[in-house]
């Protein structure tokens, strides 16, 4: 019950619609009209072309048409098409349109100019009669635009840089577009889909569409502080585009540490102070600025530095400070491990160095001193007490 | 009556007449024999353990002395056992012997002095020793190379030879003390059976009554106890009375120079351990100087010992 008011209702839309459509055309135009919407086209020499018409019946009897076209030139080849195949006449019922097409086969070799071609329906009445204005014309040329949303991108060496890249077609067809990016030597580029990861190295763009393309830039991680220039090309048959881009390369300083000559082990008497030298290396490609030098020791000992920070370091420099190493008193001989640190704003390395604690010698003098006082009571003993 | 010209004339005679006499006596060969049979026991033993050792060890023949594998104890362990007995075996009756056998006023009616007859004894019987721990040193060496062909490094070779001599000096403690025995008591029984009493007195009694004395006189503190530490005044008190041992003393020289990881033989606050890299072996000089103060006072307590024999025998009345 219900679904059958449902369908009642869907019926009577559709009946609607139907009845609206046909109420289209205004009340006091009646009769049967040939029409085109361009009635004037602009085809290329050799290829083939349509028009499409419209034969449309405001509000009268149904009637057959016969199809006829004058004033093709020599070589052209004009045939109706509608419905998918070639036809002779049309016949639109009351208040309904037939559309058809009239297909231009134009000759490679024919001259520039504007011919007028006739369509021609003739039926019981007057014959409907459509001029149609056919200019040949050489092929527009082809053309590319590209532009950038961001052009001038910044970061370290370690990042790598994105440009949005969008691509106008504005030629009159559709064109495969490749791309190209030139960048300094050792950068690494690559195009991708603006959303998405496949690259690619050619799009196809829409004639007077416009296409969006990433292109990431990697520099190399030696790359040193400064600004780069990058083009980039999209190229169609033969017309091509630039886009200049900009990168600036904000450089890091990179901080390593070492004994001199990669020694990082030292000897060191229990309470004594022990200089072992430091090189701080700048392996980075900006300077390193404030340098501040930390060791974290046992409890008790002492590390201070010699100066105590390193107010520059240029890239691919070093500096060498003195690490002064106090072990306890209280340490017991054997190794002992002391981390040194150097950190420049939020940059730092570490080294481990190894300490051999040695303990003072002034106990074994005593031993010494112990056993020379026991052999000289024995002395004395002898010389006291010796008898026959 | 005070005696005229040196005091060593005829020490030479003497010592050399005591090691002729002690080499060739049926009790040193036991003594030497009982030891050989277990330096070859031991060495064996740990050589079949430490070829199942895959671990790469810098000191590996040092462990010739100190492996020990069930039920034989490891090599410096019987060294420290047998070494007091082979002392007090040779030395016991030196005086009192002479004396009982009416030959020491025969022997001092020569021109030789009272000092030269002790000083020849003692180092007579020193040298005795002496060459049986060399010999028994040089077969664990060579029973080391024969059984795992690798040739010991210059530092082990080192090391060993440290605690060669100082075996020597441990058993000239007990050499001496031996000594003094045999001049204050007539009898050689009573000396032997004071001698030997006294040896298992310090190796066995004294470290347990130190533990025991040292908690008497510092109680634990119960707030250590309660961290599962020791009171640091009760353990600094327990080593110090150990220590009047020679055995302990001997014992912590062994340690630090055959385990050359040995960083202290005191008790450590974990506040001295802080950074330390554990397991990294000290230079031969850091471990003799660790255990310097032992060392120094086994020499020292042979040369008291000996000083106290010899100021007795220079008083006694040695005509029978």
């Amino acid at each position: 019950m219900r679904y059958g008011f449902i369908a009642a209702i869907a019926a009577v839309a559709v009946a609607f619609a139907t009845a609206a459509n046909a109420q289209d055309a205004p009340k006091d135009v009646k009769g049967l009209y040939l029409t085109s919407d361009y009635p004037a086209v602009t085809v290329r020499p050799g290829e083939t072309s349509t028009v499409s018409l419209q034969l449309r019946n405001y509000d009268v009897a149904p009637e057959r048409l016969v199809l006829s076209v004058s004033g093709v030139p020599t070589g052209w080849t004009a045939t109706f098409m509608g419905g998918g195949q070639p036809i002779g006449a049309v016949m639109p019922a009351s208040d309904s349109n037939v559309s058809l097409e009239l297909r231009l086969d134009v000759p490679k070799n024919a001259p520039n100019g504007t011919e007028h071609l006739m369509v021609t329906a003739t039926g019981g009445a007057a014959p409907l009669q459509l001029p149609i204005d056919v200019t040949l014309a050489k092929d527009l040329p082809a053309k590319l635009s590209v532009n950038a949303e961001l052009p001038e991108l910044r970061g370290t060496s370690k990042s790598s840089f994105e440009y949005t890249l969008s691509i106008k077609n504005d030629s009159g067809k559709k064109l495969t577009v490749s791309l190209a990016a030139q960048a300094p030597h050792d950068f690494d580029t690559s195009f991708t889909e603006e959303y998405g990861t496949q690259e690619v190295n050619a799009v196809p763009i829409d004639a007077g569409q416009s296409k969006n393309v990433k292109l990431k830039v990697t520099p190399p991680n030696t790359a040193a502080a400064g600004s780069y220039h990058v083009t980039a090309r999209v190229s169609a048959e033969d017309t091509s585009a630039t886009a200049d881009l900009g990168l600036a390369i904000t450089g890091q300083p990179k901080l390593e540490l070492s004994g001199r000559e990669g020694l990082v082990s030292t000897r060191a008497a229990a309470g004594a102070q022990t200089t072992v030298p430091v090189v701080i290396t700048n392996t980075g490609t900006a300077p390193a600025e404030d340098v501040e030098l930390s060791g974290s020791a046992p409890n008790g000992w002492k590390v201070t530095f010699n100066p105590t920070s390193v107010d520059h370091i240029a890239p691919d420099q070093n500096k060498e400070v003195q690490a002064l190493i106090t072990p306890t008193d209280k340490a017991i001989a054997g190794d002992y491990v002391t981390t040194i640190t150097a950190s420049a704003r939020g940059e730092s390395a570490s080294t481990d160095f190894r300490v051999t604690v040695t303990t003072s010698t002034m106990w074994g003098i005593a031993g010494v001193g112990i056993i020379g006082i026991a052999l000289l009571v024995m002395v004395g003993a002898v010389a006291r007490f010796g008898r026959r | 009556m005070q005696r005229e010209g040196s005091a060593f004339n005829g020490l030479g005679v003497v010592m050399l007449k005591e090691l002729a006499d002690h080499l060739t006596s049926i009790r040193f060969i036991i003594l030497e024999l009982i030891v050989m049979l277990i330096a070859v026991g031991t060495v064996y033993v740990a050589s079949q353990q430490i070829k199942d050792t895959v671990a790469e060890d810098p000191f590996l023949f040092l462990k010739f002395f100190t492996t020990s594998q069930e039920p034989l104890p490891s090599f410096i362990f019987w060294l420290s056992l047998l070494v007091p007995v082979m002392s007090i075996g040779l030395a016991f009756d030196s005086v009192n012997g002479e004396y009982n056998r009416r030959t020491l006023s025969r022997i001092l009616s020569q021109p030789i002095y009272r000092d030269a007859l002790l000083f020849g004894k003692f180092l007579g019987a020193l040298m005795t020793l002496a060459i049986a721990l060399v010999v028994l040193w040089l077969l664990v060496m060579g029973l080391g190379l024969l059984f795992i062909g690798i040739p010991p490094g210059g530092e082990e070779v080192a090391r060993a030879f440290v605690f060669l001599l100082v075996t020597i000096v441990y058993a000239g403690v007990w050499l001496a003390l031996a000594l003094l025995f045999s001049i204050v008591f007539r009898s050689a029984a009573t000396a032997a059976l004071a001698t030997l009493g006294l040896w298992l007195f310090f190796y066995v009694i004294w470290p347990v009554l130190a533990g025991e004395l040292s908690q008497i006189i510092v109680p634990p503190d119960p707030r250590y106890a309660a961290l599962g530490l020791q009171t640091p005044g009760t353990v600094v008190l327990e080593q110090f009375l150990a220590r009047l041992s020679p055995s302990t003393l001997f014992g912590e020289i062994v340690v630090a120079l055959l385990d050359p990881t040995t960083r202290a033989l005191g008790p450590i606050y974990l506040s001295q351990l802080q950074g330390a890299v554990l397991g990294a072996p000290l230079p031969l000089g850091a471990s003799v100087l660790i255990a310097w103060p032992q060392i120094v006072g086994l020499v020292a307590a042979t040369i008291i010992l000996f000083v106290i024999g010899y100021v007795a025998f220079q008083r006694q009345e040695v005509r029978a």
